[in-house]
């Protein structure tokens, strides 16, 4: 009977322990969610330089309290710069919570870089500093890139034509439109003067050039008839110039009515000529070259008489 | 200076035949006051076989002009009152019914006379007034299926009252083209218009007028007008004349090349040669010089040209145009 009571304590004494490890494994979740589990991921592992790195840290930690990342300044965290971090915090169970901070880096350099060391900051439910951990994440390596790569990456245009030099042709261009310019107000200024000096030039020179030129032709076997025709024309230009009567649009009895407003002293000596030139012009009548030159006579008369303003 | 002898000779005939125009004349004014141009343009149109279109405020005795026309030429003469409710058979006839026979029978309508009197031409719609086209145009009427030629000489003389404008009709540009020319009638002067008063307050004025001119005088002139002398620089003048109111830019008027809508038509070439050569004769001319032509330019051309809408916006007439034109146009 001893034996057997010495046998089951034995058997206790095995079974206890057990029973307790079990218990200790099976309390151990709760146990564990009390204190805080960090994890650190990096990713990538291998990057170019510039690129960048993302860098997560998850925090679980009981419920109540707070945790916080703090990083040391930017020229200890040379060659990472931080570009941008975001925080989020969610409940896992009715005790424990987790907190998630995501970091992104930038990474210059070359060759295997390490992260900076983070530190947790832990906070109770009184906002108290309870604890302080530091993680160092995993190293990173930054490749650099080959002259080649670098071609791949952003391949070179090919040099371009130069553009048509405008800028040099300028000077000449001004040079064409200035000479064009000049040209056209010299020309503006030449007619302007001819015509001046037209208006200035007496109608009755005029009229006795015409009417000696006339006299030549009609020597020369010039048609009487086309004489007297010439003849009118040549009286009329001389009286709308001289007298500015609109003599060459105007029908004979216009002309003999407006010259006999202004009283001129051959006022019979130019309507018997112009009379008879509308008879040689319209009537079929055919004077003879002597008639005809005895009117360019008194034609060149009637322009060169003082009472006229000829000369 | 060697004339032409032609010439000097029918100058001489002209000079003999044309009297009976003094003498019609002369009796036209014993009841007509003024409006001696407005006679004279009457005249032009009955030798040259063309028709007139009298414009005038009411009471400027247009009517009254072309009853003493009339009544001064041994001519047959029908007046026509143009009213809304014409017909064109009230104009040129229209087929009867004659029961004997058991046929339809033209019956001439008042259009059969020598001078006919359109009073108020503009008072009847367009399709009267079209039924004078071909009466005008080639003297003759179709009536049904058969054509009759229109007496010799034939004349319509249209009067129209250009202020009135309800209850009218314009006329058919067709038809205003017909008109070798459109006379405005104007007002009498003071002393015109003083023996007028005591004229028509003493006796009826047609009363006086005699029967002057026969027929045969008309055929006579018209048979020498036809050979009156056009020399070829007067010929072109008057086709620069009309060829300036359809391009005026080519003779120095473009400010008219927007105004001017429509040119004179070649109709009007022809009216003027030969209302030109009409008033050489009562010139007692054997040729035609330019200022005949001047001096009908108003009368013949402005119908003929129609105004474009900134003319309208400017009022300006085509007489305006035609003064410009003649003002631009060198004269031979």
């Amino acid at each position: 009977m001893r034996g057997v009571i010495e046998r089951l304590r034995n058997t206790a004494r095995c079974i206890v322990p057990l029973i307790l490890a079990f218990l200790s494994i099976a309390v151990t979740p709760h146990v564990r969610a009390a204190q805080p589990t960090v994890t650190v991921r990096v990713s990538p592992d291998s990057l170019y330089a510039g690129e960048r790195i993302v860098c997560i840290a998850d925090i679980q930690h009981p419920r109540g309290t707070a945790v916080a990342v703090e990083l040391p300044d930017s020229a200890a965290l040379s060659p990472f710069m931080l570009i941008g971090r975001k925080q989020s915090s969610k409940p896992l169970s009715a005790s424990a919570a987790e907190e998630r901070v995501e970091m992104e880096f930038a990474v210059f350099g070359s060759g295997s870089q390490r992260l900076p060391p983070l530190t947790l900051v832990f906070f109770d439910s009184r906002g108290r500093i309870s604890g302080r951990e530091e993680f160092r994440p995993a190293a990173v390596f930054v490749k650099t890139f080959t002259p080649q790569e670098m071609l791949e990456l952003r391949p070179l245009k090919p040099p371009t034509a130069p553009g048509f030099p405008f800028m040099l042709f300028l000077p000449v261009l001004l040079g064409i439109f200035g000479f064009a310019a000049a040209v056209l107000l010299v020309l503006f200024f030449v007619k302007r003067r001819v015509r001046l000096f037209s208006e200035a030039v007496d109608p009755a020179q005029v009229a006795s050039r015409k009417l000696r030129r006339l006299d030549t032709r009609l020597s020369s076997g010039m048609l009487p008839s086309e004489c007297y025709a010439e003849l009118s024309t040549i009286m009329r230009e001389y009286l709308e110039r001289h007298y500015h009567i609109p003599a060459l649009e105007a029908v004979t009895p216009e002309i003999e009515r407006d010259l006999r407003k202004l009283g001129i002293s051959s006022f019979e000596a130019i309507m018997s000529l112009l009379r008879q030139a509308d008879l040689v012009k319209f009537a079929d009548s055919r004077p003879t070259a002597e008639e005809s030159r005895n009117s360019i006579r008194q034609a060149g008369e009637i322009v060169r008489s003082p009472g006229n303003g000829g000369g | 200076m060697q004339h032409a002898a032609v010439l000097e000779e029918l100058g001489r005939e002209i000079a003999e035949s044309s009297v009976f125009l003094d003498r019609a004349a002369e009796q036209i004014s014993s009841c007509i006051i003024g409006q001696k141009e407005v006679v004279r343009r009457v005249f032009i149109a009955l030798l040259a076989g063309g028709h007139i279109l009298l414009e005038g405020v009411p009471g400027l005795a247009k009517t009254l002009i072309v009853r003493s026309f009339a009544a001064s030429m041994n001519l047959q003469f029908r007046r026509i009152q143009f009213t809304p409710d014409m017909l064109p058979a009230d104009l040129v006839g229209t087929m009867v019914y004659n029961p004997r026979d058991m046929e339809f029978h033209p019956r001439q309508g008042p259009v059969f006379a020598n001078v006919i009197l359109a009073d108020e031409i503009n008072r009847s719609p367009a399709k009267v007034q079209s039924a004078l086209l071909e009466a005008m145009q080639e003297k003759q009427v179709t009536i049904g299926s058969a054509t009759f030629p229109l007496p010799s000489p034939f004349m319509v003389l249209a009067t129209q009252n250009p202020i009135e404008h309800e209850g009218t009709y314009l006329l058919p540009e067709a038809q205003v083209d017909r008109f070798m020319m459109k006379v405005i009638v104007d007002y009498p002067n003071y002393e015109e218009e003083l023996e007028i008063m005591l004229l028509a307050s003493a006796s009826p004025p047609l009363a006086e007028i005699r029967p002057v001119v026969e027929p045969g005088d008309i055929a006579r002139a018209r048979s020498l007008i036809d050979r009156i002398y056009v020399d070829s620089r007067v010929q072109r003048y008057i086709v620069d004349l009309v060829v300036a109111t359809r391009n005026p830019a080519a003779y120095g008027l473009q400010k008219l090349e927007t105004m001017i809508e429509y040119g004179a038509s070649p109709r009007a070439s022809i009216f003027l040669l030969l209302a030109a050569k009409a008033h050489a004769f009562l010139q007692h001319r054997a040729y035609i010089t330019p200022e005949d032509v001047k001096s009908l330019a108003f009368d013949t051309l402005r119908h003929r040209i129609i105004p474009g809408y900134e003319a309208e916006a400017d009022n300006i007439s085509t007489d305006d145009f035609i003064r410009d034109i003649l003002q631009h146009v060198q004269v031979p």
